[in-house]
């Protein structure tokens, strides 16, 4: 029921930060929240899957790749990516995948985070979506 | 609809939610995003400290839930930060009803059961922080 509220809520571009470090996924977060976008953190792509499946709106999944449980962001990105096939893909990784991860991502950002890189890649892969700005 | 106005400086302070359900956790910490306030988002207890044990990002309020899988439940969570981070205000949550009872000596009014609506949530971290003394300077 509570879900259902920030669904009904007016929609801004959304963002799923799939990051497994908490402070990290704060700074990222705390970023895009800053230019206005709205941000919904998954700690894992457990979690992820499920705001995925949830009656959320999504736009834009941004997900590391390393990440501890079943199944890491490559693996999540690829499920993403067939369930949901509009939904926008940028993978992080401080090591660059190897194809066909690589180009089936709108982006790829490597690691360690530059705050300027992320912002200019999310808004560019956004505008190429109904929910750009 | 829910009440969000800020009768005092609610706008700048900070509200860690600690919550392992994700859907629940972002809801709650939107919520509070709406009323005004900064909110940081853990999924666990380990989470929670790393983001406590962080000198340079200043935490007001600590709001978990008491059930949670790993090391730390909501219970060890609340004593750690009682002796790590004196000042914090701390507010439990939970289902079982013999913990929620049990979190009464490590909350100033005690647990808040679930489910609970976000507004009480909002108005128990106003009282709390109204309650607070001043800051110096």
């Amino acid at each position: 029921m509570l879900a259902v509220q920030v669904a009904a809520a007016p929609e801004r571009p959304t963002v799923l930060l799939v990051e497994d470090e908490v402070l990290i996924r704060l700074m990222i977060a705390d970023e895009l929240r800053g230019q206005g976008l709205q941000v919904l953190e998954a700690s894992n792509a457990d979690e992820a899957l499920t705001i995925l499946e949830s009656s959320l709106s999504v736009h834009l999944l941004f997900t590391d790749v390393r990440m501890p449980g079943r199944m890491d962001g490559l693996a999540l990105a690829k499920l993403a990516q067939a369930r949901f096939p509009r939904l926008k893909l940028i993978i992080a990784s401080s090591r660059e995948p190897e194809e066909p991860s690589r180009t089936s991502a709108d982006a790829f950002i490597s690691k360690p985070y530059d705050l300027n890189q992320v912002v200019e890649q999310v808004e560019k892969i956004l505008a190429q979506t109904d929910h750009g700005r | 609809m829910a009440d969000k106005q800020q009768p005092f400086s609610a706008i700048s302070e900070t509200v860690l939610v600690v919550e392992d359900e994700v859907l629940l956790r972002l809801v709650i910490a939107q919520y509070l995003r709406d009323c005004g306030y900064k909110v940081i988002e853990a999924a666990d207890a380990d989470e929670a400290v790393l983001v406590l044990k962080q000198p340079d990002l200043v935490v007001d309020v600590l709001f978990s839930d008491i059930e949670m899988p790993g090391a730390m439940d909501g219970f060890a969570l609340a004593q750690w930060s009682r002796s790590n981070r004196p000042g914090l205000e701390v507010i439990l949550t939970g289902t079982v009803p013999g913990a929620v009872n049990a979190a009464a000596n490590l909350c100033k009014e005690g647990p808040l059961p679930k489910p609970y609506e976000p507004q009480s949530v909002h108005d128990r971290i106003r009282r709390l922080l109204a309650a607070r003394p001043p800051k110096k300077g």
